[in-house]
């Protein structure tokens, strides 16, 4: 989303979605799961053609007010998800791109194809780089930037800026 | 695997020495092609002479550990998966399903629905995706899309 505000369909999905994990941390058995997921479906369902902005919100007030009060004391959270077991367990592991070019020579010339093609990279890089920030300063509004959302390449044959932080990331499970 | 027999009966047979001759590692990576590329990457260092030499001098250490972890994944086998939990929900249509469905658009469900979709998806796949991106994801290529592009597959 491109402003900092959610809209009301956003909010009303997003409590849909947590109210229904949490009805999965209470209904352990997956039948039972399934018949209180699909009232509360057919909750939203009948509610779902209101007009009224006011009563609308002040429905999704409701449903907020009830979630809380209903809520599941431990829900179940996926490892990778923030409060999982294993949520940025694997960060001090995932090392930056820029200590590449401090390994010895004798270590580089271990993998000589991997590094001849970083040189063509970085090349490009430097080359793209006075545009990408030309276009961001172009872009970006006199205040400062609105969201984190980078805008895409304009022209032809431009790469997206800061396009190298995202090629060279490290891999979510690193080796 | 007659590297890893071999290495048990030394192992039943001298039980002070801990460290074992590492034989025909082509044969044992080709003889055990799930165990994860993780527990060779330190035995890459050419090959060691044949088991004749077991009572030898220079020996290496190696471990059959095979640690706790899904299949990896190819991206073949998400799209597959992707399609086969659409598939399982009984308001789309399997026939009319293809991979560049709009689910809006084409199959004409309700953001409702797709929330559905997506939480079977993280499901499905065992991770979350969080709402900002998931309610962007329209098209079941764009969810295979987005499943490889946080698990690294074929980068």
């Amino acid at each position: 989303m491109a402003a900092a505000y959610l809209t009301h369909q956003q909010k009303v999905l997003r409590l849909y979605k947590k109210s229904l994990r949490h009805i999965e941390s209470w209904c352990i058995f997956r039948d039972k799961y399934r018949f209180y997921a699909c009232l509360l479906r057919a909750r939203f369902d009948e509610n779902k053609h209101e007009k009224d902005m006011v009563k609308a919100t002040m429905m999704l007030k409701a449903g907020e007010e009830e979630f809380w009060a209903n809520q599941h004391p431990q829900p179940y959270l996926f490892p990778d998800s923030p409060g999982g077991t294993s949520y940025e367990r694997y960060e001090c592991y995932k090392v930056p791109e820029w200590c590449l070019d401090h390994w010895h020579p004798s270590e580089k010339a271990m993998y000589p194809d991997y590094f001849a093609k970083r040189e063509q990279w970085k090349k490009l890089r430097a080359q793209s780089w006075d545009r990408e920030v030309q276009q961001l300063q172009a872009e970006t509004p006199a205040d400062g930037p609105k969201s984190e959302v980078l805008p895409p390449a304009r022209r032809e044959g431009d790469l997206p800026p800061l396009w190298w932080q995202f090629v060279t990331r490290p891999r979510e499970r690193p080796m | 695997m007659a590297a890893r027999i071999i290495a048990r009966c030394v192992r039943s047979l001298n039980h002070r020495s801990v460290y074992f001759n590492r034989v025909n590692t082509a044969a044992t990576l080709t003889a055990a092609p799930l165990t994860h590329g993780r527990t060779f990457s330190h035995l890459t260092n050419g090959h060691k002479s044949p088991l004749a030499q077991i009572s030898g001098s220079s020996f290496q250490v190696f471990q059959w550990r095979a640690y706790g972890d899904l299949p990896p994944l190819t991206l073949e086998t998400i799209h597959d998966r992707v399609l086969y939990v659409l598939k399982l929900y009984d308001k789309i249509n399997p026939e009319k399903l293809q991979a560049t469905s709009h689910f809006m658009k084409d199959l004409g469900l309700d953001s409702l629905d797709q929330v559905e979709i997506i939480m079977a998806m993280e499901d499905e796949f065992g991770f979350e995706i969080p709402d900002a991106e998931a309610e962007k994801l329209m098209t079941p290529q764009e969810i295979a899309q987005y499943i490889a592009d946080k698990k690294d597959v074929y980068e």
